[in-house]
């Protein structure tokens, strides 16, 4: 097995692009990670496009076929990974695992999704079409739905509050507010949210008992990476940034079939087979990109991950242990809460975050300082498809 | 509506751990036999939320969703019958029917509805 290294990153800004095609954004993020990378006139030898409702959303099928005929990427490999809100992350795998068994030298991976061209009701439902088919969907369950289900759940055994879920809305899109590739750039005020006679209007439940800015935004976008073996990239001027560890694991599809409905085991088996393949451990971690579709997911990933112990999550957010100068900076991009969540692109852009982290390319009131080392986890369904990725910055 | 609960669940022959929705191999211990079960009696409610952004298909104000279990072991989603989460509390018992959950192409879809038992 080779060791591989990320070469190239690249990002649209995510939010509502009505005048780009879903091909548009997928091309768009891949050549700025193709020039990012240097690649200039050459090509690749595969493609992995990690996207979930091309065929539901814009009624089109074989999207990497398109995608690297549209690129003049001819004859490369090209395949479409389809992973529900972890597709992203599943394309990077392929990717990774193409060039570490030797079969490929040069990867492009992009992820890309195109939410906002459809109602609100409609991007709902087709997000809702991942739950389970018989016993969950004709009910009309969402994910909001199951997070809140979740939610309450994790309040009650863990103590979890609503202020604690209220650090991380404010922590989120206050770092979404300094991201130019964020959905939502916008600051939020306590009161206005929260304890004002207004908050209930400004910020309504959604799904109890979570509330409107406890979910991240429909978004469009996409994000692009070249991946190849480590030793090409060390020849390369800039510290190329290794992918130490990877690990994925899957859980019951329905959340009461699991043993205790609040242990996210998928998200405890992956991270943890990506430690022990990177050989560190999470307080070796200096950024992390953790998967908040909902304010409760990344308190409950950040103590299944290791960061904290279980029930200490919500309170280490209250504390400002989470926010960039804490003791571990988590979703300094503003996650998906801000920066947004096109399914499809999540787990390719989270990546391309900690890339640039550990480029120490980033402004100063982003830059977590002298980052060597970031964790991804990118979530699927809800917690039963689970990816994640240790990011080692390889200085020459 | 209808008085009985058309939901089949499956038991384990071999460790006796309940399934539903249905599994070809058993998340236990991975036999294949099962024997069919029927929910019976009322149940006891495990976790809720009202949803206040419905998909597509549903033309209401809000939809009140819980996971409950049964009195034989039975875990199931369902809708609730209130006219707010205030009223519901984790533990409560729920009284099971099986009503029109929805429509779809101009039909009746039918699922479990729970009705909080005073």
């Amino acid at each position: 097995m080779r060791d591989v290294a990320i070469v190239g990153a690249g990002m649209i800004p995510f939010g509502r692009r009505d005048e780009d095609t879903l091909m548009d954004m997928l091309a768009f993020a891949s050549l700025k990670a193709m020039d990012d990378a240097g690649l200039g006139d050459k090509s690749v030898d595969a493609v992995y496009v990690g996207n979930m409702g091309g065929g539901m959303l814009q009624h089109q099928s074989a999207i990497a076929s398109s995608l690297v005929d549209r690129l003049s990427l001819l004859p490369a490999a090209a395949e479409t990974v389809e992973n529900g809100p972890a597709s992203g992350g599943s394309a990077v795998k392929n990717g990774l695992l193409a060039i570490a068994s030797g079969y490929y030298d040069y990867v492009l991976v992009v992820g890309g999704e195109k939410m906002r061209e459809v109602t609100g009701w409609r991007a709902t439902d087709f997000v809702a079409s991942m739950t389970h088919p018989q016993t969950e969907y004709p009910y009309g369950i969402t994910l909001p739905g199951m997070a809140g289900m979740f939610t309450r759940l994790y309040m009650q055994k863990y103590g979890v509050t609503r202020e604690h879920l209220l650090a991380v809305s404010l922590k989120n899109q206050e770092m979404g507010a300094l991201n130019p590739y964020a959905h939502v750039e916008m600051t939020l005020d306590r009161g206005g949210i929260f304890d004002s006679p207004h908050a209930i209007v400004n910020n309504p439940v959604s799904a109890d008992p979570l509330h409107l800015y406890d979910l991240c935004p429909v978004s469009d976008g996409a994000a692009a990476l070249i991946l190849c073996p480590l030793e090409v990239a060390k020849k390369m001027s800039r510290p190329p940034i290794l992918i130490a560890g990877f690990g994925q694991a899957t859980d019951t599809h329905t959340l009461q079939e699991r043993d205790d409905p609040t242990d996210l085991k998928a998200v405890t088996l992956a991270t943890q087979q990506a430690f022990e393949r990177a050989k560190l451990k999470p307080s070796d971690i200096h950024v992390a990109e953790l998967h908040d579709a909902f304010t409760i997911l990344e308190i409950a990933e950040s103590e299944h991950v290791g960061f904290f112990k279980k029930g200490e999550g919500g309170k280490a957010a209250a504390a400002g242990k989470t926010r960039l100068g804490g003791q571990i900076p988590i979703n300094v991009s503003g996650g998906l809460k801000a920066r947004g969540h096109p399914v499809g692109a999540t787990g390719v852009a989270q990546m391309v975050d900690i890339v640039w982290q550990l480029r120490h390319e980033l402004s100063k009131n982003r830059q977590v300082k002298n980052a060597q080392n970031g964790l991804t986890v990118n979530f699927g369904g809800f917690g039963n498809n689970v990816l994640a990725f240790v990011l080692k910055r390889v200085d020459q | 509506m209808k008085n009985e609960i058309p939901v089949t669940a499956f038991k384990c022959r071999k460790c006796g751990r309940i399934h539903y929705p249905y599994h070809d191999r058993c998340l236990a211990c991975r036999n294949r036999e099962f024997d069919q079960m029927r929910p019976e009696g009322n149940a006891k409610l495990l976790t809720y939320t009202a949803i206040f952004n419905l998909p597509w298909g549903f033309d209401q104000r809000f939809l009140i969703i819980g996971v409950a279990e049964f009195e034989n072991g039975i875990k199931t989603m369902g809708q609730i019958k209130a006219e707010s989460a205030d009223q519901l509390k984790v533990g409560m018992t729920l009284k099971p029917t099986w009503e029109p959950i929805r429509m779809q192409y101009g039909e009746d879809v039918y699922g479990l509805k729970f009705e909080p038992v005073k």
